[in-house]
């Protein structure tokens, strides 16, 4: 997990793979050829998000709140030469710093690349790409926004399509479309968890830097990536995913870890062949947006836990762990 | 009626119920009618403090409910299983009830009247929120369970160590989960705050 591993295999590889990659995935989807009406200005607010989010220099500091808990933490964000660095600095609790240095602006992530989807299609009224990004799983409307950071924002409400994940409500800054400020709301109309700029500035950053404990350098896995086969890759399978999920990165590179995305929500998948029986069962855990939820069950004649954690309801994370099935006897 | 269940009916009214509470409901709803006049009263309530029309409150949410219930033997009754193959199918069966009973309080505490039009966004009191997890054109079928495995009724000491289990996973694999969250979602390194204990 060095910053070495993540500065090369992109540029090298994503302009190869990463669009064979990207244009499997979109032939996989290319039945669908109409989108169900969207709101245009909302995808396009959304695709400028997603481009900002990458593309502009900012620093600032940020509140995280999960009901009753709140962490402040220090963010900035820098390009330079066609790479971004980031940076997110614990203010609070544990002190940590995470970092990723250089990544190439045009490594595009399928997160990202849904929420990018949507815009274009609106734009022409039909579908290019055979998606339709993020509007065949969510409902959008735009309004007037707060002042979030000193910064005037455009509200977009995102409401889910299906109980399968959450809505959101997010502020966009209204120059730049940079995220300020974003609420997980949960059944009922309860906000899981938000966060928003206390304080954002465009400019280069002079801060001094505070007190860190932890340093950790962020992972940079790639849909392209193959790294060597671990002994459970490929041999299992995610059966069922809700409507619009697409794997962040190769089955092959993931191992005992699969992970899906919508563009706006993402959970992972892990699994463990246990040593010993385990009852067959389930548990649940909660945080804010986060579900973790754990299932032991015999599959294939074994002792499996399936262990689902994300932000998605529980009940997306309970199908989840039903729908998966060895590919191959191992 | 037991307090136990009270705090079951109102956490589930409140969205907040696990599943474990909605099954305890679940069992008793078919014949517990003080449970069931508790409900409307809870949902009346609910529906006041958010602000929202009374109207719809005449609308028995508990009706719903034993028609899913009806519903969910009469389709066991159709497959024709023997008794044996019912009680092993009946775990998840009543979770794709306590699913459907969740949508149908979220929906009856939310006003039926919205549905078809558009959702007002107005100002939203603290703590809530203008857009909710419903589909505003109505409710939609949930589908609870893949149907591959059954889920075992547990005793209490093996819920709390599931419970236990799912919390320890959580923290074991959170910030592997993040690592693919901070690279695919629009807020970047912020899902990094999500973890407990960052490791390097």
């Amino acid at each position: 997990m060095t910053a070495m591993k993540s500065k090369f295999p992109c540029r090298r590889i994503f302009r190869l793979a990463g669009c064979l990659a990207a244009g499997m995935v979109y032939a996989a989807q290319a039945a669908a050829t109409s989108c169900p009406p969207a709101d245009t200005e909302a995808l396009q607010w959304l695709e400028k998000m997603s481009r900002s989010a990458q593309e502009v220099s900012y620093h600032g500091v940020v509140t995280f709140q999960r009901g009753d808990d709140m962490q402040v933490m220090q963010i900035s964000h820098s390009v330079s030469g066609g790479t971004a660095s980031e940076r997110l600095t614990q203010l609070t609790g544990q002190g940590a710093q995470v970092t990723r240095t250089d990544h190439p602006l045009e490594c595009l992530h399928p997160g990202h690349r849904l929420l990018r989807l949507g815009a274009t299609d609106a734009a022409t009224g039909s579908s290019l790409s055979g998606s339709c990004g993020i509007a065949e799983n969510y409902r959008f409307s735009v309004d007037e926004g707060e002042r979030v950071a000193g910064r005037k924002a455009v509200r977009i409400l995102i409401a889910p399509r299906d109980m399968y994940r959450y809505g959101y409500v997010m502020e966009l800054d209204r120059q730049t479309g940079l995220l300020l400020k974003a609420q997980t709301i949960g059944r009922g109309n309860k906000v899981l968890e938000r966060f928003q700029f206390a304080n954002l500035s465009y400019d280069e950053e002079v801060s001094q830097a505070p007190d860190v404990e932890v340093l950790h350098n962020a992972t940079h896995s790639l849909p392209e990536e193959h790294t060597g086969a671990g002994h459970y890759s490929e041999q299992w399978t995610v059966r069922w995913l809700p409507n619009g999920f697409t794997a962040t990165d190769s089955p092959a590179g993931a191992g005992k870890r699969r992970t899906y995305t919508d563009g706006l929500a993402v959970f992972s998948v892990f699994l463990e062949v246990l040593p010993q029986d385990i009852k067959p069962g389930e548990g649940v855990a909660r945080r804010g947006g986060t579900t973790s939820y754990t299932r032991g069950m015999r599959l294939a004649g074994r002792p499996t836990l399936v262990t689902v954690i994300g932000e998605v309801p529980v009940n997306t994370a309970r199908m989840v762990a039903d729908s998966i099935k060895w590919s191959q006897e191992p | 009626m037991s307090e136990k269940l009270r705090e079951s009916l109102s956490a589930m009214i409140d969205g907040e119920a696990n599943e474990l509470e909605l099954e305890r409901i679940l069992a008793r709803i078919g014949q517990d009618s003080e449970l069931r006049q508790t409900w409307i009263r809870y949902s009346a309530v609910r529906s006041l403090n958010a602000g929202e029309a009374v109207a719809n409150l005449s609308m028995d949410v508990s009706e719903a409910v034993r028609s899913a219930i009806g519903e969910d033997s009469n389709s066991h009754n159709e497959t024709g299983f023997s008794a044996g193959t019912k009680r092993f199918l009946k775990p998840f069966a009543s979770f794709a009830v306590a699913a459907s009973v969740a949508a149908t309080v979220v929906i009856g505490g939310q006003q039926l009247s919205q549905i078809g039009e558009s959702v007002p966004y107005s100002s939203s009191l603290a703590g809530t929120s203008p857009v909710g997890l419903i589909n505003s054109v109505g409710a939609t079928a949930v589908q609870a369970s893949y149907g591959t495995q059954p889920v075992p009724v547990l005793q209490p000491t093996a819920r709390t160590a599931y419970h236990k289990l799912a919390r320890h996973r959580m923290q074991k694999y959170m910030q592997e989960h993040v690592e693919q969250a901070a690279l695919n979602s629009p807020q970047g390194l912020i899902p990094f705050s999500r973890i407990q204990q960052i490791q390097e």
